[in-house]
């Protein structure tokens, strides 16, 4: 039930898809087309004194995560994963992928972004990048996607990435933390979920390859050439700007703060997979969920938590960023973010001796 | 085979999916009157308190029953004919079954407070959907509400009547709150943390009179110090009783005492009728057991389906353990706690600087409970060294394996184990022969 009062309408009204959260949708939307594709906020910048359109966007944003930030600090103070967490996130958009850029080009040096890396940062892996960059700035970036992806993934899971460094998860878990519970948990999502993400990776791996391909024979099949420049402009527009921008955030008033991450991000695709066979685990605690659902509910990627609680199964799912959250609202206390090495013999006792009971049930559903 | 089972709660509808997964081809109806699906019951706080929508408290998506094929009813039954194996529901419908599972839960007790009976209006339990929506459609005219009761629902309900800013009196008619699960150390700690959220709690308080105005909505309630405190809402918490009224008019009621009496393999006394959960009562060597807990009712739903399947089943009372929260204060408790239990003597350490604490219970050299307060446990851990009878030495020196804190956040136990050594020291003040390190 809603409270009483002005405000607290207002407040449910802009989480809860109404009107008010329709305008703000619609608002955001258009402040995504027109920053494409406009000239009017280079104008703007450049009346307050900044060079352009993209480090006024970079200022907003990285305001937005901290004021956000600070609102979450508040709110799970007693969670220390939650504050130090929220922190790594802070300091990686001020200093990563604000601060430095900046300055780098203050120097004349490439505009780069320390927190991103290919398949999310797409152009980072192209011949035109990879021949025009200083060699420094690609070994950096080879050393992210080929080596920190995997290693930490099978270590910690994707949240190092997905809920500690990137931006898009940097501003879902501060500013978005009020529309968090908006992510549809239904079964038809998920499924969604998997046709999608895996084709956007798909998509982007096959182009990466004809990038190279076509720059290695472009002398003699300028064809190739013509259709992959096309290629990439389809995909910079349909997955760069469309998806990760005017729908990944414009919508979040709607559709909740995960709607890239949870369905498009080739990277997060990467990394799930990564996650599926690394260490990173939720851990239920046996028989004492109370299928409450705050867990399922607060779940930003759409993750049915309770039904995984319920059934005493501990559990590694794709899409899960291990932003914690689920354990954070669990009043039972059920569930916690692990990265298992080897258990403890008791654990393992516990997990094969524990009566058969409801396990048989849900397999069933 | 037709299966019928009246009460979709967790222990009826565990109960279903139990039956579906043995006998894929048996029709399985789940009758209720209270909702068209099973929800659950345990979050009707936050569904009050806006974090929640109804439809989120439902565990299962709808189309699970369909998958499932649980034929849900939502009626009421009205008369049971076990010699007819013969439901009638108050549609007029007629359902006849081959077995039958009794799952119909508890609903709030109703005390005999003089001056009750005349306020038709304002007064609410915590325990139903229909008591939700009660609670909801009064909290616009409610200014200050008091709530009587000093256990688990009435905590959940104050903290959502302090959620919807209103001016909350919390009676609790024993010394403090919560006896029967805290000790003194405990419930202070827990009383105080309800005070600081502005809570006027008082202990030692039972209600003498509730006063309605003229339309007959309350307006106040009298204690019996003679105090007398307003109120628009009166929330009675008092406990839980199982909902077995409409049974003793049926044509063929099944023996009833506080609820229905079933054997160890949950046969009532009626040929072909079973019942589980909340409503269900043991009676072993003359003691009485009524289970009203959510993991019970989820236990005992599964193992009455299995009976009913034929199989062989004796349900044992298992080591009892329960969590709560108590506004931020989360809480886990396994085994024997209650303090007044002869020959027990415990361990209590309370966390500096934290409103946490720890207490083991022994009795007779082995470890018999544990009372944890304001940090994450596994009670799954506790479980097995009260099974494994274990002493307080070992249970304290591995306490650590049993903490579920959140990463980074793992509180930290050295003042637990320089508390318990100078509990020891002071039980024990010449050892008989010092073992090991330390031990002077």
């Amino acid at each position: 039930m809603v409270r009483q009062g002005k405000a607290a309408w207002l407040a449910h009204d802009l989480t809860h898809r109404g009107v008010t959260a329709w305008l703000l949708s619609a608002l955001l939307v258009a402040f995504y087309l027109v920053l494409y594709y406009t000239a009017l906020f280079d104008r703007a910048a450049r009346a307050i004194g900044l060079d352009s359109k993209w480090t006024f966007y970079g200022i907003l944003y990285s305001l937005a995560i901290v004021l956000g930030g600070i609102y979450v600090l508040r709110k799970y103070r007693h969670n220390r994963y939650q504050v130090v967490r929220t922190a790594v996130v802070m300091f990686v958009q001020v200093i990563l992928a604000f601060s430095i850029p900046e300055i780098l080009q203050f120097v004349h040096q490439p505009e780069y972004y320390f927190s991103y890396f290919w398949p999310l940062k797409f152009d980072y892996w192209t011949p035109e990048t990879i021949f025009r960059f200083p060699l420094g700035y690609i070994l950096y970036s080879f050393l992210g996607s080929l080596l920190l992806v995997p290693l930490l993934g099978i270590f910690f899971g994707k949240r190092w990435y997905c809920s500690w460094v990137c931006g898009c998860g940097g501003l879902a878990n501060t500013a978005g933390d009020p529309l968090r519970h908006l992510t549809s948990k239904s079964s038809a999502s998920w499924k969604f979920e998997r046709i999608s993400i895996y084709t956007v990776l798909a998509v982007c791996l096959t182009l990466t390859a004809l990038l190279f391909v076509s720059w290695g024979i472009r002398t003699r099949d300028p064809a190739l050439e013509q259709f992959v420049d096309g290629f990439q402009s389809v995909y910079a527009f349909l997955v760069v700007a469309m998806l990760s921008g005017v729908v990944g955030a414009g919508l979040y008033p709607l559709g909740g703060t995960r709607i890239w991450c949870r369905n498009f991000c080739p990277m997060a695709a990467l990394l799930g997979l990564v996650q599926k066979f690394g260490r990173f685990r939720i851990t239920v605690k046996e028989n004492m969920c109370i299928s409450c659902g705050l867990c399922s509910k607060y779940c930003e990627m759409g993750i049915d938590v309770r039904s995984y609680a319920q059934a005493n199964l501990s559990f590694t799912r794709a899409s899960c960023v291990g932003c914690g959250l689920c354990a954070e609202v669990c009043p039972r206390g059920v569930l916690r973010l692990e990265n298992i090495r080897l258990r403890h013999p008791q654990q393992l006792a516990l997990i094969h001796i524990s009566p058969a009971t409801t396990r048989s049930r849900t397999a069933a559903i | 085979m037709r299966y019928a089972i009246i009460g979709n709660g967790v222990a009826g509808t565990t109960a279903a999916f139990t039956l579906r997964a043995r006998e894929p081809g048996a029709e399985i109806t789940l009758i209720s009157a209270e909702s068209d699906y099973f929800f659950s019951r345990t979050a009707l706080m936050y569904a009050y308190m806006d974090r929640m929508s109804r439809r989120d408290l439902e565990p299962y998506e709808r189309k699970v029953y369909a998958k499932q094929n649980l034929r849900l009813l939502c009626d009421r039954v009205t008369d049971l004919d076990a010699s007819r194996l013969l439901l009638t529901l108050e549609s007029g419908r007629a359902l006849e079954y081959d077995r039958l599972l009794l799952a119909t839960g508890s609903v709030g007790d109703r005390p005999n407070w003089p001056g009750l009976d005349e306020a038709h209006e304002g007064v609410v339990h915590f325990v139903t959907l229909d008591d939700l929506d009660r609670c909801e459609r009064l909290t616009p005219s409610t200014r200050q509400a008091v709530v009587v009761g000093g256990g688990l629902i009435g905590v959940e309900l104050v903290e959502c009547l302090v959620y919807h800013r209103k001016q909350v009196t919390f009676l609790v008619r024993s010394p403090g709150y919560w006896p029967g699960a805290l000790a003194g150390e405990e419930s202070a700690m827990v009383s105080e943390h309800i005070r600081r959220h502005g809570v006027d709690l008082r202990a030692d308080e039972g209600v003498a009179r509730v006063l309605a105005d003229e339309g007959g909505r309350v307006r106040a309630v009298q204690t019996q110090s003679g105090a007398e405190f307003p109120c628009q809402l009166l929330g009675i918490a008092i406990g839980v009783v199982p909902a077995v009224d409409w049974l003793r008019q049926v044509k063929t009621p099944p023996r009833i005492e506080r609820g229905i009496v079933v054997s160890s393999s949950f046969e009532t006394s009626l040929e072909n009728v079973w019942a589980a959960g909340d409503c269900a009562e043991f009676l072993h060597d003359g003691r009485s057991t009524v289970e009203q807990l959510w993991y019970s009712a989820r236990r005992q739903g599964e193992l009455a389906a299995r009976a009913m399947l034929g199989d062989p089943v004796r349900y044992e009372l298992p080591i009892f353990y329960n969590s709560a929260k108590f506004f931020e204060i989360e809480y886990t408790s396994t085994g024997i706690v209650d303090p007044s239990i002869e020959g027990t003597r415990s361990f209590f350490c309370r966390l500096p600087g934290k409103q946490a604490s720890v207490r083991i219970v022994e009795r007779a050299g082995a470890v018999v409970g544990f009372n944890m307060l304001g940090s994450r446990w596994n009670h799954t851990f506790f479980e097995r060294w009260i099974t494994e009878r274990r002493d307080l030495d070992y249970v304290v020196e591995h306490l650590r394996e049993a903490q579920f804190d959140v990463e980074f956040g793992r509180v930290d136990l050295a003042p637990v184990h320089a508390t318990y050594r100078d509990w020891k020291a002071a039980l024990h003040p010449w050892p008989a022969l010092p073992r090991g390190s330390g031990f002077v």
